[in-house]
């Protein structure tokens, strides 16, 4: 079996088993559509308008990654402020939590009060929600240091930068990827999430706001459609990340090389 | 109100509770015990809902043999869904939203319209000089695009160069801004930001020709095919209940500001005194209270279609609706 068979393989037949159970107890209960609608005619609402979907999403994509690079190079700008002072991390880390801890429903309309309505306030939003995994991953990767290897920068006079550029830098990029991943799934989440509190202008919508109207007028087959695009873009993009980290990863991390 | 909750029922669901309705026990059962009742409502509690608290206070609903229980709805509670279901027995809700949901297979009907004209408006600044939707030329419009009224006004009334955005609840945005509007009901949106100090106008929705029959009483087809005795009760129970409610609605304010302090007691004073041209409007009041006709259901369906909301032929507006529960000599 060829490598791309093999990791593709069992989450396509794990999905056709789920679409298969669906089904099936649409046949057996016959659910009314405001329950649950079948899978065909989710389907048939996602063909109605694909280019609707499409420009839905390709907006909130545009929000969500974004959001995702402000918060890998931001959290990573944090950690390595972290990581040279421990007074600092200390006095500052606690306040790094409430980013984690914050009810974003109660935030939002505020964030939008102050930013105004359109992109900028859907991306703080993202950038809250997507920003402390990265962090937590850069601080760690930058402070748990091999001890045998701090000996030997300290015995060879080291500069601070030198230890931070040689030694932590390198020693962090693993986990800043674990960190990354983490954080692509929350940024779509967190730019839906804006996306209900703010819009980008009359004409312009995305994933939330349909997933808002939808929910509105009551069409639970177009609302699944929409929810499923969501989820499709949250897997699209921690795809992305994981493909990028696993590159990183394989060039400078494998012994082999 | 937000409605983004369609989930939760269809969990539900899954979890196999939807078999789980309760056997029908008859409307007075024969040794004299109440027959329960749930009623579903569609938001915190509130002047909207002043008539069915008068009833339970007053003991309305007891003297026809019912232990009726008033659920608190919420951006949590999908009300038609649990209705339809049969997790409540009765709710409250829009005209348009039951025509909605009965598109989507949810076989409810409305037996009391409390509410001929809808209360939805939208709020704009006395000083921004508007006299009509058409003047709302270059506003900033909070509303939820997707829902009835706001297709129907944004298709029929408004100006091509309206911005909308979103409505998050609250009136901060527009205690901000002079030339922001914002969807609401006229008897509550507008106290709240007069409180704080602007001068709101009141644009009302129906005027530009949508109007709903609001916070209607429904049950599910079922229901009211097999226990007619029992929605006739409750129907019956609920028109005294309003009746009194708008005539003094002091005592049961009070009840509902215990229920659900947020609303204070002036707010509700002022709800239920601007609900009152609401419930028997001008040129109706010698009407019997709370009917419905086949005509503005109808009117109602077709202007849904109209504006994309509701796809042709998905739902018969006659059946949406039954008008054979309302007491047959209640003018007012």
């Amino acid at each position: 079996m060829s490598k791309l068979a093999k990791t593709s393989l069992p989450p396509i037949a794990a999905l056709l088993l789920v679409v298969a159970a669906w089904q099936a107890c649409e046949r057996m209960f016959d659910p009314p559509k405001y329950l649950l609608p079948s899978p065909l005619e989710v389907v048939s609402a996602i063909l109605k308008d694909p280019g609707k979907l499409v420009r839905a999403t390709w907006r909130t994509a545009i929000a969500a990654v974004a959001a995702l690079a402000i918060s890998i190079v931001a959290g990573t700008l944090t950690g390595l402020l972290f990581s040279q002072s421990a007074l600092l991390r200390r006095s500052l880390y606690p306040y790094a939590i409430f980013l984690q801890t914050v009810p974003i429903i109660a935030v939002a309309p505020l964030i939008v009060l102050w930013l105004g309505y359109g992109t900028a306030s859907i991306v703080t939003v993202a950038v809250i929600i997507s920003l402390f995994p990265v962090i937590t991953a850069a601080t760690a990767g930058l402070t748990h240091l091999d001890p045998l290897l701090v000996d030997f920068f300290t015995l060879h006079h080291a500069s601070r930068w030198q230890t931070l550029w040689k030694l932590r830098l390198p020693t962090a990029v693993p986990s800043i990827i674990t960190g990354a991943k983490t954080s692509s799934g929350l940024a779509v989440i967190g730019a839906i999430v804006g996306e209900f509190f703010t819009g980008y202008g009359t004409n312009d919508y995305g994933l939330g706001f349909l997933i808002r109207v939808t929910a509105d007028q009551s069409r639970t087959a177009e609302l699944f459609a929409a929810v499923l695009a969501s989820t499709a873009l949250g897997v699209m993009i921690f795809a992305a990340v994981s493909s990028a980290g696993a590159v990183i990863l394989n060039r400078w991390y494998d012994p082999a090389h | 109100m937000p409605r983004w909750t369609i989930l939760t029922p269809v969990l539900m669901s899954l979890l196999g509770c939807w078999q789980s309705d309760p056997e029908p026990a008859p409307a007075t059962a024969h040794d004299g015990t109440l027959r329960k009742v749930t009623l579903q409502l569609n938001w915190y509690p509130e002047a909207e809902h002043g008539g069915f608290y008068a009833a339970l206070e007053n003991g309305y609903y007891r003297d026809e043999g019912l232990d009726v229980t008033i659920l608190r709805g919420g951006a949590d509670v999908p009300v038609v869904q649990k209705v339809a279901a049969g997790q409540a027995d009765f709710g409250i809700e829009n005209a348009d939203r039951i025509l909605l949901m009965r598109a989507q297979e949810a076989d409810v009907v409305a037996v009391l319209a409390p509410m001929q004209t809808s209360p939805r408006c939208l709020m704009v600044h006395e000083i921004a000089n508007v006299a009509s939707f058409a003047d709302l030329k270059g506003v900033t419009i909070a509303m939820n695009a997707g829902e009835p009224f706001a297709q129907f006004l944004l298709k029929k009334s408004l100006p091509n160069d309206v911005q909308v955005v979103p409505y998050t609840g609250g009136v901060s945005h527009f205690l901000r801004d002079d030339k922001h509007a914002q969807q609401g009901y006229s008897f509550s949106e507008p106290f709240l930001a007069e409180e704080q100090g602007t001068d709101p106008k009141v644009l009302l929705v129906a005027e530009a020709g949508f109007n709903p029959y609001t916070s209607c009483l429904f049950t599910r087809d079922e229901l009211a095919d097999e226990e007619p005795s029992l929605v006739r009760k409750m129907v019956s129970a609920s028109v005294k209940g309003w009746k009194d409610y708008l005539a003094s609605p002091n005592a049961t304010n009070a009840a509902i500001h215990n229920l659900n302090p947020e609303m204070s007691l002036d707010i509700l004073a002022f709800g239920a005194e601007a609900m009152r041209p609401l419930c028997s409007p001008e040129g109706q009041e010698s009407q019997p209270f709370g009917r419905m006709t086949a005509e503005r259901w109808q009117n109602l369906a077709q202007q849904m279609i109209d504006t994309g909301v509701l796809e042709p032929k998905t739902v018969d507006p006659a059946k949406a609706f039954r008008a054979e529960f309302l007491p047959s000599d209640s003018p007012e």
